[in-house]
C-alpha cells in the first residue's frame, strides 16, 4: 500500500478549508468493498463444534478448532483445590463477578493468566454508558444501542443493560470510582456527559479520558483487600473440567511461575477472559492488551458453549499508524467527539466523523487502499487533525484528550501543532459466547461474562457500552453463580468433553496438532509444548499418542 | 530508509534493536519469551512492565516502564518482578461512615507510616508518570482530601511503594483517600434523580418497541 507522501500531504491539509464531506450514497456497498467483517473472502466455516456451519475469520477458527493440550495423565499428582466460584479473569467484568459473588457469601476464587488488572478495562479511555440525562431515558439507550448493532442483538440483554446501567454507576461509586462532572460539585453536581457515535443523546460518563485505569485500580484494590476472594496472578485456565454429563465442574489451571497445573472444582465457573485482539485476524494491529487471545472463548467452544456473531468484530477507526512502536494503539473516540477532523492526502475530509464506527473504519480503509491515505516511514494512514480542533476550541487537549496528549508525546508529536496518523485497529469482538441474563450459557456450570460473551452488541457496539457491560453482567453472573453455587465439588471431574470434541475433530479432518488456546500473542516466544516438556517430570502429549495408535 | 542499530542489554542479554523500538519490542525481535512482565503493551497504564534502567555514561538508576521508554545506545535494563506482597494497609469502605469529622484519625489509622514521611522525595523520582506523590502523602497526612487529585493519573505501578523507606504505600493511601471520598461524598444529581425514578418503576422499557429508528 502507498500513500501521499508526508510532507505534501501536511502542505494539503495547511491549505484545506475543511469543508463538510460529501455524504456517502451506498454504505452497504462501502462495507463490501472495505470492511474486513463484510468482505468476501475473509471469513471460513466452521467443521466442528455447536456452530457448525457458521462462519468466522480464519485465524479464529484455527483457535476454535484446535486440539486440548493436555489429557488425564498430565493432571496426575496435580493439587486440587475446591471452591464455589471460580471466576476466570482479572479485567472488570472478573472483578465485578468476584466481588459480587464474595458479597453474597460464595467461596471464591479469582484466577488470572498476567497479573489482575492487566487487561483491556485498564486501557479504555473513553467512558461508559448510562442514561443519566434529563434528556435521555433507559428506553433511548436501548433502542440506540439496538439500532446501532443493526438490530441483531438480543433485546433482553440489551434491555437489562440499559436499565441496569444507572445503577452499576453508583455501585462503582460505592466502590470508589469517580466520574467527571459537568457542573456543581460533588453532592448536587451534574454528571459531565459525552455522545457516543450514532446514540440520540450524551450518555457517555468518564474520568477524564482513562475511564478504565479509574474503574481498574479501584476494582482491582477491591478485589485485593477482600479477604473473602482468593486472586491467583499467573495462572491462565488451560482447560475446562467436565463431568460425565459435560456439564462444567472446575477447570484446570497452570501456575506459571511454579511450571505445574493446579486443578480447581467448582460448582460454578464464570469466565472473563476478553477479547481476541492480539490474534490479529485478518493481519490487523490491534488496540487490545497482550493477554487478548480469546482463550475463553475456545475453551467455553469446546465444551460445547454456542457462540454468536463470531463473525462481527469492531475495527476501531482511529489506532495510530505511525510510529511503527505504537501501531495499533488506541485513539479514543473522544477527539472526534469532541469535533476533530478525518481527511486524507488530498486535504479533504472524507466521511462525518460521528458516523458508525464501522462506516467511518470503512471509509478510512477506502482511502487507504485507493492511494488517497498519507506514508510516512511506509505506514499509511489519514491525518486527525488536532491543531484544528484545538484552534477552533481552545483548551480542549488540555481539557479533555488528557491521554492523547500523552500519546502523541510517547509517538514524539507535539499534538497541537501537528496531526495523528490514524488507520482502523482490531479493538473488539462484538460477538461471543451466548449468554443469558445472568450470564449463564448452554453448558451447565458455566458462565461467561464481558467481551467474550455475545449478544449484547449485535454487529457493532457502541463506545461505552462494553465498560458498562462488564459492570453489569459481571454482578448478575457473579451474583447468580454465588447463590446457586452447592458446597459440594461434583463427585467426578475429568476431561470428558475432550472425547467427544477429538472425535469430532478427526471426523472433520482437522488437524489434531494445531493445539489451543494461545495464551499468549505468536510474537512471545512462549510455546506450552516445550514449556510442559522442559519441567521435567513424566509428560505425555496427545501427538505421539496418537502416533502409536497408527502404528 | 536505512535506520541504525543501537545496542542494550537487558537483563544480561544483549540485544541489537532500532532505536525506535520500546524495550518490550526489543526483547521480542530478539526471540526473548515475554510471558510476565507487559500487559497493555505501550499505553503505559498497566504498571506491569516495570524496570530500571540506566543510560550510558549515567551513573544514576532510574525506574522506568518498559514499554513506553525506547532504546538507545548503551542502555541496561533489569525488570522488576512483582513480589507478592503482604498488605499492611488493609480497609473496608464503611472505614469513614458514622463520624466523618474524624477522618483524619482514619487515615492515620490505616496509614500510620504517613506521619512519619522524611521528605526525601524517593517517590517523587520513583514515579514513572511524574506524579506529586510526596505532596498527595502531606496533604492526606494532613487531613487534605484533596490529596485525591495528585494520583489522578496513578497507573499503581507500586515504584513509590517500593522507594519509600518509611513504607507509607504513598498510591494506596492515594487510592484509599480517592475511593473513600468518592464512596461516602459523591452524588451527582441527576444520577440520584434517575435511580429514584427507576426504583420507583417511573421509568421503565418496552423491549417490544417496532421501531428503532431515530
Ligand atoms: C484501548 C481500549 C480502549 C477501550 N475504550 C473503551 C471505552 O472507552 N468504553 C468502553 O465501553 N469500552 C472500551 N473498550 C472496551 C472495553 O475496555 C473492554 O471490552 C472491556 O474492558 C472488557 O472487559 P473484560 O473484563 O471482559 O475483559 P478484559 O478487561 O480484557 O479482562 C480479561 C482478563 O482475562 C485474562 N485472561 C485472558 N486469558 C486468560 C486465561 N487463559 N486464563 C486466565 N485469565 C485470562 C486477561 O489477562 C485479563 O485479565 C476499550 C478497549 C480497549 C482495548
Ligand atoms: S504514584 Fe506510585 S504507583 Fe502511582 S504511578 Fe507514580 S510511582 Fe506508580
Ligand atoms: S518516599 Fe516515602 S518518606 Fe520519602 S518523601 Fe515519599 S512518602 Fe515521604
Ligand atoms: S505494559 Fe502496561 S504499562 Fe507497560
Amino acid at each position: 500500500m502507498t500513500g501521499i507522501d508526508h510532507r505534501l500531504a501536511l502542505e494539503r491539509l495547511l491549505a484545506s478549508d475543511h469543508a463538510a464531506p460529501n455524504p456517502i450514497d451506498d454504505i452497504e456497498a462501502l462495507l463490501k468493498a472495505h470492511h474486513p467483517d463484510y468482505r468476501e473472502g475473509s471469513l471460513v466455516s466452521l467443521a466442528v463444534g455447536a456452530n457448525r456451519g457458521s462462519e468466522c475469520p480464519t485465524a479464529l477458527a484455527a483457535s476454535l478448532q484446535s486440539n486440548a493440550r493436555i489429557e488425564d495423565a498430565d493432571l496426575a499428582g496435580a493439587p486440587v483445590v475446591d471452591t464455589e466460584v471460580l471466576i476466570i479473569g482479572g479485567g472488570g467484568a472478573g472483578c465485578a463477578a468476584a466481588l459480587t459473588a464474595a458479597e453474597a457469601g460464595g467461596r471464591v476464587i479469582l484466577a488470572t493468566k498476567l497479573r489482575i488488572g492487566d487487561s483491556n478495562t485498564v486501557m479504555a479511555e473513553g467512558g461508559i454508558q448510562a442514561a443519566v440525562g434529563e434528556d435521555d431515558s433507559i428506553q433511548r439507550h436501548f433502542e440506540d444501542t439496538l439500532r446501532a448493532g443493526h438490530g441483531c442483538a438480543d433485546r433482553r440483554l440489551v434491555a437489562c443493560l440499559a436499565s441496569s446501567a444507572p445503577d452499576s454507576i453508583r455501585w462503582l461509586i460505592d466502590r470508589g470510582m469517580r466520574f467527571d462532572l459537568a457542573e456543581g460539585g460533588a453532592i448536587g453536581g451534574k454528571l459531565l456527559r459525552k455522545k457516543p457515535g450514532g446514540a440520540t443523546r450524551a450518555r457517555i460518563l468518564s474520568f477524564k479520558d482513562y475511564t478504565g485505569l479509574e474503574m481498574m485500580r479501584v476494582l482491582r484494590e477491591a478485589v485485593e483487600l477482600d479477604e473473602r476472594i482468593r486472586l491467583w496472578n499467573r495462572c491462565p485456565l488451560v482447560e475446562l473440567l467436565s463431568d460425565e454429563a459435560g456439564h462444567c465442574v472446575g477447570a484446570v489451571l497452570y501456575d506459571l511461575a511454579l511450571h505445574r497445573f493446579v486443578l480447581v472444582r467448582a460448582s460454578c465457573v464464570i469466565l472473563a477472559t476478553g477479547g481476541v485482539g492480539r490474534l490479529h485476524l485478518n493481519d490487523f494491529p490491534t488496540s487490545n492488551h497482550y493477554g487478548a487471545t480469546a482463550d475463553g472463548l475456545v475453551l467455553a467452544y469446546r465444551i460445547g458453549a454456542a457462540l454468536r456473531e463470531l463473525d462481527s468484530f469492531q475495527y476501531h477507526p482511529t489506532g495510530i499508524a505511525w510510529p511503527s512502536f505504537r501501531l495499533g494503539g488506541l485513539i479514543s473516540e473522544a477527539a472526534r467527539s469532541a469535533g476533530a477532523h478525518l481527511l486524507n492526502g488530498l486535504g479533504e475530509r472524507f466521511v462525518d466523523e460521528l458516523a458508525a464506527r464501522d462506516v467511518v473504519s470503512a471509509a478510512i480503509l477506502r482511502e487507504c487502499a485507493e492511494g488517497r491515505g498519507i506514508e510516512r516511514e511506509g505506514m499509511v494512514g489519514v491525518f486527525l487533525d488536532i491543531p484544528e480542533l484545538e484552534r477552533r476550541q481552545p483548551g480542549t487537549l488540555a481539557q479533555r484528550l488528557i491521554s492523547l496528549g500523552h500519546l502523541a508525546r510517547q509517538c514524539g508529536i507535539d499534538p497541537s501543532r501537528e496531526p495523528m496518523m490514524v488507520r482502523p485497529t482490531l479493538h473488539y469482538q462484538n460477538g461471543g459466547v451466548v449468554i443469558d441474563e445472568n450470564g449463564t450459557t448452554s453448558v451447565p456450570g458455566l458462565y461467561c461474562t464481558g467481551e467474550l460473551s455475545g449478544g449484547i452488541h449485535g454487529r457493532n457496539r457502541m463506545m461505552g457500552n462494553a465498560l458498562q457491560e462488564i459492570i453489569t453482567f459481571g454482578r448478575r453472573a457473579g451474583l447468580h453463580a454465588a447463590r446457586s453455587a452447592s458446597r459440594h465439588p461434583a463427585p467426578k471431574v475429568g476431561l470428558f468433553h475432550l472425547q467427544g470434541w477429538r472425535r469430532q475433530l478427526v471426523a472433520a479432518g482437522m488437524p489434531l496438532d494445531r493445539f489451543g488456546p494461545d495464551l499468549f500473542p505468536r510474537y512471545a516466544n512462549f510455546d506450552f509444548g516445550d514449556e510442559l516438556a522442559l519441567r521435567g517430570g513424566k509428560r505425555t502429549t496427545y501427538a505421539p499418542k496418537r502416533a502409536r495408535r497408527v502404528e | 530508509m536505512q535506520t541504525s542499530q543501537v545496542r542494550i542489554t537487558v537483563n544480561g542479554c544483549v540485544i541489537d534493536t532500532e532505536p525506535t523500538r520500546s524495550i518490550l519490542e526489543a526483547m521480542i525481535d530478539a526471540g526473548e519469551t515475554l510471558i510476565d512482565g507487559v500487559g497493555c503493551m505501550g499505553q503505559g497504564v498497566c504498571g506491569s512492565c516495570r524496570v530500571l534502567v540506566r543510560r550510558q555514561g549515567e551513573s544514576e538508576v532510574l525506574s522506568a516502564l518498559a514499554c513506553e521508554t525506547r532504546a538507545c545506545e548503551g542502555l541496561q535494563v533489569a525488570f522488576l518482578d512483582h513480589l507478592p506482597m503482604h498488605r499492611h494497609h488493609v480497609y473496608a469502605m464503611d472505614d469513614w461512615n458514622g463520624d466523618s469529622w474524624r477522618i483524619l484519625e482514619r487515615i492515620n489509622a490505616t496509614f500510620p507510616e504517613a506521619q512519619h514521611c522524611r521528605h526525601c522525595g524517593g517517590c517523587d523520582s520513583a514515579c514513572p508518570k511524574h506524579l506529586q506523590v510526596h505532596k498527595g502523602v502531606m496533604l492526606a497526612a494532613a487531613g487534605d482530601l484533596s490529596a485525591a487529585e495528585c494520583f489522578d493519573e496513578c497507573i499503581m505501578c507500586d515504584l513509590c511503594t517500593i522507594a519509600c523507606p518509611e513504607l507509607i504505600s504513598p498510591n494506596h493511601l492515594g487510592l484509599y483517600v480517592r475511593r473513600l471520598s468518592t464512596a461516602i461524598g459523591f452524588r451527582p444529581a441527576d444520577l440520584v434523580l434517575r435511580l429514584h425514578q427507576i426504583e420507583r418503576g417511573e421509568m421503565v422499557i418496552d423491549q417490544d418497541v417496532a421501531s428503532t429508528q431515530p
